[in-house]
């Protein structure tokens, strides 16, 4: 066998260490690029109780100090962390046999670690742009903000290639950085159906009813409590799906909207209709989609949307906004339904369209069953991300660097 | 024989001057090439970028922010580490590999010097002109901590610390507690100045000998 590959992945969530959906896609992308005969190195932020170094199926995992002294803000923090992250990282791919070949960074909370390591060792960066600060705010409205999009900017500039896992991220990200065509590849996130398959024996009656009545259909709704993932347009359709059907909204995850969300459905008296769950642990939230009559991302932006791939996965119908990522992943009355987004009369006719017709749901989930094994296959994912690693290192090995 | 080759990271070189720091490296500087040592300073510079053969024989390499955008003194200095990292290792990478020391001007550029230590082994000196504590005293906001936790880094991650005075290297002993045979004390209005400065370098590149 030629010289084995090798990758260090920069990303600051790793599981257990899990914020949003960057810990996931980093997590089953090393595993199964461990699988396809590349040697994986992750190096992350610590989380309590997990170990410092740690090997997760080949893959070599490093944990570091993330700076836990309170920060000024959270961009300064994640600056302050990247310092330590870029020199432990240094330490680590100086012992190595075999050095590191890639450096692959995931979103700007490692930019600085990235772009560091690339010019001390002279190797290739690649960089994954899961979202964008313009996306995510919707503009740019502070000095913050546009730090870090200018952040962003300058870590696309440095990389030798982008990975996005959308053809709307490719053009989004061309046109938030001003980037050439050729700089850029699409590479879809990847969902993993077997954790699902696992629970299809398990009989969850007595675990839903811990979470609804039995005469009550179950709408989920998994992701962050912030403004971009359009988590007020579902608590302003309550009503309007509870006008026809009976229903239990099952809010997962947290975020800075939740105080005012939680007033708005006391100010409805739906405290009984909405339950506000928190962050849950893979065990409930994976019982949570199986158990899930519909599952509703109604996003204003969305790079990707692994959500609705993990409830597709799950066999559980979906109702996404017709934006962004979700637009490629969902096919309208195929594999799930499309509303418009920010508009909660469209959402909730989306919602009761699944709730009320039990032929045309069961159709939506065989579709979308088929889909995600035939295109978001994990191990297909790996082969292609491989590939771009070896495109970039022949092109490398021409440069004067090597 | 080869000459020793240094780096000097500082973020105040002329013309850029913003308090005392910018005179005293341009006059280091200027002896250590008179002493045949190859001086290259790193440097910070709004729109004077790039490298420069000065006429007192320094290589200087000034860089500015690609991020033009910030917060927070805090966000600025450690955006500006990359760009002193890109340049350091183009120096090392076009010397053959072989640097013998960094001498680093106060906490702005001690992440990088940190990182450049451990990724390629080039061995660095913390010259302190001040500390956090002198100058927000009994500050414990986190801005104020942040600050003393990089300056603790180059404390730390440093083969020597060097200062001018007594005073402040007893400053750095009760603030932070280094070992006082780490704190090397070198009058700059001593006559001796450049010759007990060299025998520093020397101690920590571990002459030339160690190549």
């Amino acid at each position: 066998m030629k010289c084995e590959l090798s990758v260090m992945m920069l990303s600051w969530e790793f599981p257990p260490r899990v914020i949003g959906g960057i810990s996931p896609h980093v997590f089953f992308l090393s595993k199964s690029l461990a699988q396809n005969g590349v040697k994986v190195y992750v190096v992350t932020c610590d989380f309590p109780g997990a170990p410092a170094h740690e090997v997760i199926d080949g893959v070599e995992v490093y944990r570091v100090d993330s700076y836990k002294t309170p920060s000024p803000d959270f961009a300064t923090w994640v600056y302050l962390m990247n310092l330590n992250m870029q020199k432990e990282a240094a330490n680590l791919a100086k012992k190595l046999p075999n050095g590191v070949d890639v450096f692959h960074a995931h979103d700007w909370l490692v930019a600085t670690s990235g772009i560091g390591l690339k010019h001390v060792f002279r190797k290739p960066l690649l960089v994954t742009m899961h979202s964008t600060e313009v996306g995510r705010r919707d503009g740019i409205h502070t000095s913050a903000e546009k730090m870090i999009g200018e952040t962003e900017a300058w870590l696309t500039y440095e990389a030798w290639k982008i990975i996005c896992c959308s053809d709307y991220m490719v053009s989004h990200v061309r046109w938030a950085f001003g980037l050439p065509a050729d700089k850029l590849a699409m590479v879809p996130n990847g969902v993993n159906p077997y954790v699902y398959t696992a629970l299809a024996k398990e009989d969850l009656t007595a675990f839903r009813r811990r979470w609804a009545l039995p005469e009550e259909k179950i709408v989920l709704f998994v992701g962050r409590l912030v403004y971009e993932k359009g988590i007020h347009v579902l608590v302003n359709a309550v009503s309007k799906v509870l006008e026809k059907v009976n229903a239990k909204f099952i809010i997962v995850g947290s975020g800075y909207m939740k105080e005012q969300l939680l007033t708005i459905v006391r100010s409805m008296k739906m405290e009984h209709k909405v339950l506000f769950a928190g962050f849950a642990d893979d065990a409930t939230l994976l019982r949570l989609q199986k158990c899930a009559d519909v599952s509703v991302v109604p996003s204003l932006f969305e790079p990707f949307g692994i959500v609705a791939l993990e409830a597709m996965a799950a066999r559980s119908p979906v109702v996404v906004s017709d934006t962004g990522g979700l637009s490629e992943i969902v096919d309208h009355d195929w594999s799930g339904v499309k509303v418009y987004p920010n508009n909660p009369e469209s959402l909730a006719w989306g919602i009761v369209k699944i709730l009320t017709d039990d032929k045309y749901k069961d159709y939506l989930v065989e579709n979308a069953y088929r889909k995600i094994l035939d295109k978001y296959d994990w191990d297909r994912i790996a082969q292609r991300t491989r590939k771009i690693y070896e495109d970039v290192l022949g092109e490398y090995s021409k440069s004067f660097w090597a | 024989m080869e000459a020793m080759r240094v780096i000097i990271f500082s973020w105040e070189y002329p013309p850029r001057v913003v308090g005392r720091l910018a005179e005293y490296v341009s006059a280091l500087s200027t002896q250590l090439v008179k002493n045949k040592v190859e001086t290259n300073v790193v440097t910070y510079h709004e729109f004077l970028t790039g490298a420069t053969k000065e006429a007192n024989g320094v290589n200087t390499f000034r860089v500015s922010n690609p991020v033009r955008t910030h917060i927070g003194v805090l966000t600025w200095v450690l955006t500006l580490n990359q760009e002193v990292e890109r340049v350091a290792a183009n120096i090392y990478f076009s010397s053959h590999k072989q640097i013998d020391l960094i001498d680093v001007y106060d906490w702005h550029f001690v992440p990088a010097a940190a990182t450049l230590k451990a990724a390629l082994d080039i061995p660095f000196v913390y010259s302190v002109e001040s500390i956090e504590d002198q100058r927000s005293p009994a500050a414990n906001t986190p801005y104020s901590m942040a600050i003393k936790s990089i300056e603790w880094l180059g404390f730390y991650e440093a083969k020597k610390v060097n200062v001018k005075t007594e005073a402040m290297r007893d400053d750095i002993i009760r603030v932070y507690q280094v070992p006082m045979e780490k704190i090397v004390v070198v009058n700059p209005n001593a006559n001796s100045w450049t010759k007990e400065l060299l025998s520093l370098y020397n101690s920590v590149s571990g002459g030339l000998k160690n190549r």
